[in-house]
């Protein structure tokens, strides 16, 4: 399970030579923003770490009559004289769904760009990633309820759509995170990586059951909290009316007096959504709009490779010749 | 600085509000979009007190404001040396107008009005100026502002007082607003706009029957003002009474004369009695409410009388409750024809004569003819004023004709034929030709055709004259043509004859000669000349004070008028009296005739209740407010009194108001330019 990621200041992110997330954002071509942190980010690797991670292996199993015989594991045969069919996820097997947040609370920004831009960027320059090494990507869009679905692919142009996707503009106002993820449940019959990037600012009652069912079909979770930094640090100094941009309803406070415990339900919040993903086997990262893309998607990779790690040292024990 | 309402100023005391508001901090309900309130709990802020007040200058501006306010509402004023005195200052100009119509005699008040106009003569610096006026119907000067300058200053008001004395109450109606008028146009120019130092005096006891028409639409001096000096009786109320013309009373009964009476508003009386001074007539008892003015039936006036005093009696006011009651006389007219002829011939002049003069209530006339059997009467010649002669007369009549004419009667010689003779003059006679002949040219400047003047009456041209007579006199005989036919000749001519006059009538009105007795204008014009001659009464007998009685129709004779009082006046024919100054029977004899005229207080004189001097400020009156002080006010109120017109006279209020207007403005320049500062700066952050 990866850690949350924290809120990083932009300015130490450009020294390390990372792109600022605001002049990126002026980049009016989601697609080349994408290209750009894809780019950047391959640029600044110098030894692979995560190299041949889609080309997965997951088990050994042994032989029974009727298998077919194309995955023996011969050289295991030689060394031990005994039959092993040996499993690997091929190549076009990981299947990717980006269920990505558009409701309206999206739309706040303390900085130049909203969290809702911000997000699209996200979710572009993971699939753009993800196309890149072969893998087939599908996008969900929703607010109250899905307002995009495009099936996973990887054939030419899919990339091209699912950008368009991106850009449009949602109309929805209030956040329903079970929505999209029920109708995942039904549509993803393979198991493949499922992202969720949303604020997650709604209530969490119904989201472990909804997520506990994807993963119980053997999907891969990864949930991303995308906050702006001001809604952490809910910097703000005048009284005023503080109006809910979902529900329009407002509520009359002093900042000063409000912030402590604000932040302290709102940590409350990440936390509980946290233990749910800890529970379920999912991941969880906290990503805050400041933070450089290039991060967010090492922090994703990271976690990833965390991930299978795991999973191969687990393989063996399992099934140990 | 003194304080007329000083528990005003505790209304200073708001000041502490503008210092809480500056201490406490201000909450401003502005709206904020936050992505979700999920984690957000109403925390309204808490109105904190600032330690340090902000804008300090907003805040005494504010604070000056309400300050000055308190101030304005407690009128302060700065008391000076002899203050509480009310007499006019170094240069103050003072007209005292003092009220002498007939309602100051009544009892006490005009010892009263010389008191009180003897106060502001007292207390008149020898820097200042006075004049005094007298007004009833007419405003009189007693002492001008010129002939008091030219008197010693020590001796001025002892001089003034001393002409004062000499002045009573007249017979007079109030006519105040022209008074007031006159008085106040009294002052030189003046541009100071001081109203304080030019006041007129007005001295009066204010009945409500004063006559104000004077004042309506009158633009007043800006810079005088009136000071009311009220005198009131000590007793209120009063009634008076009136006799109604009784000339051409609807009962044809002369003699039984109609009064109207009425009662004071504040009058405590209901019921009196009305009763003639001869004492044979008994008492009519009436009763009138108070506030309320009647007209009763006045008792028969005793036989024999035509002259007498209507008294009404319960009233205690006795200088209106006498009306002098003038019997209107019928005027017995003789006129003599000099003719023989039937008064029943339609043919003839006479028919149409006799019915010329049908008999009126102020007029009998009756033609009489002066020829029996060829034998002129003289007496009954002497008689008439008017002689109609329609035919050629003897020597004997002429001769008897000559001097009746010379001692101021009139001739009217209607030239049947061509016969006829007009005078001793050379006059030549001559028929006209011709089918008829129209009126040309009529003299309406002449007394006889003056009534005729008007335009509506003025149209002689449709009278037809079948046959004229075409009079020629010689160039310089003194004849006037009062109208002429069409063909230039004289169709009426007057010939002056000693103190009387010979009208020479070119045609007759009878059928034969002309349409003029047909016509509308024959009665009149009959009429006329019978007033010309003198054969007319006046029409009304009842006067009131200050009207000009009409002089009796007497030409030639002087008129030899008599006053109630017994004095005497001889004046000219014609020329009305003016001098009814007294109420009472005046009688004018003309010649052997004798007329009577009553002469009486208007009534409105006797309505005596007090107007309330507000009357005259909606009337544009510049009232000073504070009334001169009461001889029986406490000292108190008299110090109460005097600060009230100290502070009126200031009026310091309005410099605190004008202040309070100015700080307002700068306060709210000063509040706007510090609320852009505050906006332009949060933008600028």
């Amino acid at each position: 399970m990866a850690p949350a990621t924290s809120s990083n200041p932009t300015g130490s992110a450009r020294d390390r030579g990372h792109a600022d997330p605001r002049v990126l954002m002026a980049l009016r071509s989601l697609e080349l923003r994408a290209r750009v942190v894809v780019e950047g980010f391959w640029n600044g690797l110098h030894r692979s770490p995560y190299h041949g991670f889609s080309v997965e292996f997951t088990e050994y199993r042994h032989y029974t009559p009727g298998d077919d015989t194309r995955y023996l594991d011969w050289r295991l045969y030689a060394r031990s004289d005994r039959y092993y069919l040996k499993k690997f996820e091929d190549e076009t097997n990981l299947r990717c769904h980006l269920l990505v947040d558009q409701s309206r609370s999206m739309d706040y920004g303390s900085l130049t760009y909203s969290k809702a831009e911000y997000v699209r960027t996200l979710a572009a320059t993971l699939a753009w990633f993800l196309h890149a090494q072969g893998d087939a990507v599908g996008l969900v869009t929703f607010d109250e309820r899905v307002r995009d679905y495009l099936p996973p692919r990887h054939r030419k142009g899919h990339l091209r759509r699912l950008m368009v996707a991106l850009e449009r503009r949602a109309e929805g106002r209030t956040t329903n995170v079970g929505e999209p993820l029920r109708r995942i449940a039904e549509l993803a019959r393979k198991r493949g990586l499922i992202v969720l990037a949303s604020d997650l600012l709604t209530p969490l009652d119904e989201l472990e059951r909804n997520l506990g069912r994807l993963t119980v079909a053997g999907h891969e979770v990864v949930l991303m909290q995308v906050l702006d930094p001001n809604e952490l640090a809910f910097d703000f100094h005048q009284a005023s009316l503080y109006q809910d941009m979902e529900s329009r309803q407002d509520v009359y406070l002093d900042p000063e007096k409000a912030r402590a415990d604000y932040q302290r339900r709102l940590a409350e919040h990440g936390r509980g959504a946290e233990a749910i993903c800890q529970r379920l086997g999912a991941e969880f990262h906290r990503v805050v709009t400041d933070r450089p893309l290039e991060l967010a998607l090492a922090d994703f990779l990271r976690g990833r490779s965390r991930r299978n790690k795991l999973i191969r040292r687990r393989a063996p024990a399992r099934a140990s010749p | 600085m003194n304080f007329l309402a000083p528990w005003f100023l505790l209304g200073a005391l708001a000041v502490a509000g503008p210092v809480v508001f500056h201490l406490i901090r201000r909450s401003v309900r502005e709206r904020t979009a936050f992505s979700s309130i999920l984690f957000l709990r109403p925390v309204p802020p808490r109105a904190t007190r600032r330690r340090k007040l902000e804008h300090i200058l907003l805040l005494l501006l504010r604070c000056l404001a309400l300050v000055l306010l308190a101030m304005g509402f407690a009128r302060p004023f700065f008391p000076k040396s002899g203050a509480s005195s009310p007499p006019p200052g170094p240069g103050r100009q003072t007209v005292i107008l003092i009220d002498t119509s007939a309602s100051m005699r009544r009892a006490g008040l005009w010892p009263k009005a010389l008191a009180v106009a003897g106060q502001y003569l007292d207390k008149a610096t020898p820097g200042d100026r006075a004049a005094v006026l007298t007004f009833d119907q007419q405003v009189r000067s007693v002492v001008s502002f010129a002939e008091w300058l030219s008197w010693p200053p020590d001796q001025r008001a002892a001089l003034a007082k001393q002409k004062l004395a000499a002045v009573s109450p007249r017979w007079s109606g109030t006519v105040l607003g022209q008074a007031l008028t006159e008085a106040a146009e009294l002052f030189p120019e003046d541009k100071s706009g001081d109203s304080s130092a030019r006041v007129v005096a007005l001295i009066s006891d204010l009945q409500e029957g004063a006559n104000l028409d004077g004042l309506q639409g009158h633009e007043w001096p800006k810079n005088v003002g009136v000071q009311v000096e009220r005198i009131d009786p000590a007793k209120p109320g009063n009634a008076g009474l009136e006799i109604v013309d009784a000339s051409g009373a609807a009962s044809g009964d002369e003699r039984q004369a109609r009064v109207r009476v009425t009662n004071a508003r504040d009058s405590n009386r209901e019921s009196f009695a009305l009763a003639w001074d001869t004492g044979d007539a008994s008492p009519a008892p009436i009763y009138l409410p108070p506030g309320q003015t009647r007209t009763f039936s006045a008792p028969p006036l005793p036989d024999g009388v035509t002259t007498g005093a209507l008294r009404l009696r319960g009233d205690e006011e006795d200088f209106d409750n006498t009306t002098w009651f003038a019997v209107p006389e019928t005027e017995r007219v003789a006129v003599a024809y000099f003719g023989s002829e039937s008064a029943n011939d339609p043919q003839q002049l006479r028919y149409y004569l006799e019915r010329a003069f049908p008999e009126t209530g102020r007029r009998k006339v009756e033609v009489v003819s002066v020829l029996s059997n060829s034998i002129l009467d003289v007496g009954t010649l002497n008689r008439a004023s008017l002689a109609v002669v329609p035919a050629r007369l003897t020597a004997e009549e002429s001769a008897a004709l000559r001097p009746w004419v010379a001692g101021g009667k009139t001739e009217l010689r209607v030239m049947t034929n061509t016969l006829m003779e007009a005078t001793d003059a050379p006059l030549e006679v001559s028929e006209a030709a011709g089918d008829y002949a129209l009126l040309g040219n009529v003299d309406f400047t002449h007394p006889i055709f003056a009534p005729f003047a008007d335009p509506r009456f003025s149209d002689f041209s449709r009278i037809h004259f079948w046959k004229h007579r075409i009079l020629k006199f010689p160039a310089n005989s003194p004849v006037r043509a009062l109208a002429k036919f069409d063909d230039g000749s004289p169709a009426l001519a007057q010939i002056p004859g000693g103190k009387g006059n010979i009208l020479l009538l070119a045609s007759g009105w009878n059928p034969a000669d002309s349409q003029l007795a047909l016509s509308t204008k024959f009665v009149p014009l009959m009429q006329t000349i019978l007033d010309w001659s003198g054969g007319a009464a006046p029409a009304r007998a009842q006067f009131q004070i200050g009207e000009p009685l009409p002089a009796p129709a007497s030409p030639g004779d002087p008129v030899h008028w008599t006053k109630p009082d017994g004095k005497s006046v001889d004046q000219a024919a014609g020329a009305p009296f003016t001098g009814t100054d007294l109420p009472g029977i005046y009688s004018a004899m003309a010649g052997s005739r004798t007329n009577r005229f009553a002469v009486n207080l208007p009534l409105d004189e006797s309505r005596t209740a007090p107007m309330s001097p507000d009357d005259l400020g909606r009337l544009g009156v510049p009232l000073q407010s504070a009334p001169r002080i009461p001889a029986a006010a406490t000292a108190g109120t008299q110090r109460i009194l005097a600060r009230a017109e100290l502070e009126n006279r200031q009026k310091v209020w309005r410099w605190l108001i004008a202040g309070l207007l100015g700080v307002a403005l700068v306060e709210i320049w000063l509040g706007g330019w510090l609320a852009r500062r505050v906006a332009n700066l949060e933008v600028s952050s």
